[in-house]
């Protein structure tokens, strides 16, 4: 029913048309960078940088690879940042795209550190700052369009279409070539499933995503600095809300219900004691 | 000129060295305050070590010890109130207080960390039910003013208010009642918070009964709050220290950390994560860390009768079980949440100044409470009673 985009790195070179399309389309200011020994540019996502061409040079199985994988948001079926935003000002759309609503937003910055991919950004500069994020093309998606980084993408690494669509075109490339990618499509159960699709040569925890617990894990743990996660974040199948959203709707009410009750028989019982006590009082014969 | 003196001495019973105190205390929260003007005026990127990797800080791991640590107040009042211990009531309006003035505290830091602060507002105009940063925001704001009438009988003494203050004692079972299951809500609702970061929280902390360990740690932490703040306030002010009562409060702190604690390591036993408590790394330091200081000290000192007996004590086994609380807030805050490689963050001087400032103010309110209030019952040397 969803509409989702399909990102097959093995098609991308890396030409940044997208991180262009999108700073175009959304009005976005460039952002003043140095070199910092690498092709990625900018280094990292931020209010003004919607989507990032992440540039990685991996060894895997003894050959190097230079990986270049489109981050953004994943558009989640189960959005963790829906369900932690107080307001609701992050909030899905019936299309299924999830968006954020400045009117509504106070601020607190819980969407950034629930969102287990760690995409919103918030607009640090400014005396009163908003969240920002990719937001699928929302605008272009309601007049048939493309989003902007999907219209503009020359290499093919970039499709877009219904999920259905998407899952079964890169399980058809998964067969055919099975000598050039690994063999998993990301983003088809992660978390619950994504809007964005993941096609790689190479183990997806390399590419810095959280990876299913039940996958095997590439990245080498002893290498940690003093203070960073031992080994790399994981992900269930099931949707990374679930625990949260069901907590919410019956863990609340049984609480109350149940503190309420327990506290109402307490006051029954240490008044019938005092009744209690009042009555031998009274019965008692005098001296 | 003597007469002056005894006339200021007489409106105002306090020792110089008292007052310098204040004056410090009060320069203190002037200049969180100004921090705090700052922070409004240019926002948070320029006056914090805040960034995209880093969204939360030393403001939010202050929040979420802070809010347990104020427990004391509920975890009294289900003791006067509902297990019906007249004897514990002479610890209730300073406990009160130090609960009051510490969410008053959140609240106050909460609204300089928002990044939209002049909205607050929308909390109470759009819900998100599915939210927990929801309802803990709509508690403790229905708390604070459950506090608020808590502790509104000592200042209704004070000016001699006789007919708001007898209905307040007529309704007091309701609002505590309140109390207690706004506060059963939103101890644990911050513990369910961290529910969602199952991909980012270490392991060792993570686990689906974050709620319950999260309440557990609020009735024994606020324990703990009320043994220091009792202790501390009857050897200010020259009161004496009830330590038969807190004794009981004492061990009742060594048992909850137990059942804590046991909870904790079975829990990771079920996960089959016991293999993490042996892994290198500062993590694991950090975990044992939290847990000598936080449950086995605590217990240790509280499980004697000797040391829970005796003021010293009382004032050592809730400074570690507190030290061991805030350890593990800011464990599950800030330390053990992944982050992306070669991101740090440093406190800036005015993140700093503005927690100080404020914790200087509450201490401030505190002190002059005790002063001006009839909120620590007579003093030592005047025949204190029990009623």
């Amino acid at each position: 029913m969803t509409k989702a985009m399909l990102i097959d790195t093995t098609r991308c070179t890396a030409c940044h048309g997208c991180q262009v399309a999108c700073k175009q389309w959304n009005d976005l200011p460039a952002e003043k960078t140095f070199n910092q020994g690498s092709y990625q540019n900018p280094l990292r996502l931020s209010a003004e940088t919607w989507t990032l061409v992440q540039m990685r040079e991996v060894e895997y199985e003894g050959k190097l690879y230079w990986s270049f994988l489109k981050r953004q948001c994943m558009q989640c079926l189960h959005p963790a940042c829906v369900s932690a935003c107080p307001v609701g000002a992050m909030h899905r759309t019936p299309e299924g795209i999830v968006v954020y609503d400045d009117s509504r937003c106070i601020g607190c910055r819980y969407c950034m550190t629930a969102c287990p991919f760690r995409i919103p950004r918030f607009e640090w500069d400014k005396p009163a700052g908003y969240i920002r994020k990719c937001h699928f093309c929302f605008d272009r998606q309601a007049e048939g369009l493309q989003p902007a980084c999907v219209k503009t993408c020359p290499s093919g690494a970039l499709r877009f279409g219904e999920r259905e669509e998407m899952i079964a075109l890169a399980e058809a490339r998964l067969q055919a070539h099975p000598d050039r990618y690994f063999p998993h499509l990301y983003g088809k159960e992660e978390g619950g499933g994504t809007n964005v699709l993941i096609l790689s040569a190479l183990p997806f925890d390399l590419l810095g995503l959280p990876t299913l617990s039940s996958e095997p894990v590439a990245v080498p743990e002893s290498v940690l600095a003093p203070f960073e996660y031992l080994g790399q974040p994981t992900l269930g199948t099931e949707p990374v809300t679930q625990l949260n959203d069901e907590l919410a709707h019956v863990g609340t009410p049984a609480i109350a219900v149940g503190v309420a009750a327990i506290l109402a028989g307490m006051q029954w019982y240490s008044r019938r004691r005092a009744l209690a006590a009042r009555t031998t009082a009274t019965k008692e014969p005098k001296p | 000129m003597t007469t002056w003196r005894t006339g200021l001495r007489k409106a105002l019973p306090l020792s110089w060295a008292e007052v310098l105190v204040l004056l410090a205390l009060a320069a203190l929260a002037a200049l969180g305050l100004g921090a705090a003007v700052v922070r409004f005026m240019r926002g948070l990127g320029a006056t914090t070590g805040l960034s995209d990797a880093y969204p939360w800080g030393i403001w939010i791991s202050f929040d979420v010890f802070i809010v347990p640590f104020s427990a004391g107040a509920f975890t009294l009042a289900a003791v006067v109130y509902l297990l019906n211990d007249e004897r514990y009531h002479v610890l209730v309006p300073p406990v009160v207080l130090a609960g009051l003035l510490g969410y008053a505290m959140v609240c106050a830091v909460l609204l300089v960390d928002l990044g939209l602060p002049h909205r607050f507002y929308n909390i109470i105009a759009f819900l998100n039910p599915k939210s927990f940063m929801f309802e803990i925001s709509w508690c403790v704001m229905l708390y604070l003013l459950v506090l608020v009438l808590e502790f509104s009988p000592v200042v209704l003494e004070k000016l001699g208010w006789e007919g708001p203050h007898r209905l307040i004692r007529t309704f007091t079972i309701v609002f505590v009642s309140a109390g207690i299951i706004l506060s059963s809500l939103h101890q644990s609702s911050l513990g369910s918070m961290w529910l969602l970061l199952q991909a980012k929280l270490h392991p060792l902390w993570w686990t689906p009964i974050l709620p319950l360990l999260f309440l557990l740690t609020a009735v024994a932490g606020g324990l703990c709050m009320v043994i220091l703040v009792s202790v501390l306030a009857a050897k200010a002010y020259g009161r004496e220290v009830h330590t038969h009562l807190l004794a009981n409060l004492g061990k009742a702190v060594a048992a909850f950390l137990l059942v804590y604690g046991g909870l904790k390591f079975v829990d990771l036993a079920v996960a089959g994560e016991l293999g993490l408590l042996f892994r290198p790394g500062a993590l694991t330091l950090l975990f044992w860390a939290e847990v000598l200081v936080g449950i086995v000290a605590p217990a240790l000192i509280f499980g004697r009768r000797r040391l829970r007996e005796s003021s010293g004590g009382l004032l050592a086994g809730s400074l570690v079980g507190l030290v061991g609380l805030a350890l593990n807030r800011a464990n599950i805050s800030m330390f053990a949440i992944w982050r992306p490689a070669g991101t740090t963050y440093v406190p800036s001087w005015m993140e700093v100044a503005i927690l100080v400032g404020a914790l200087a103010a509450a201490v401030l309110v505190f002190a002059l409470a005790a002063r001006f209030l009839p909120m620590l019952g007579p003093a030592a040397g005047e025949g204190a009673d029990h009623g």
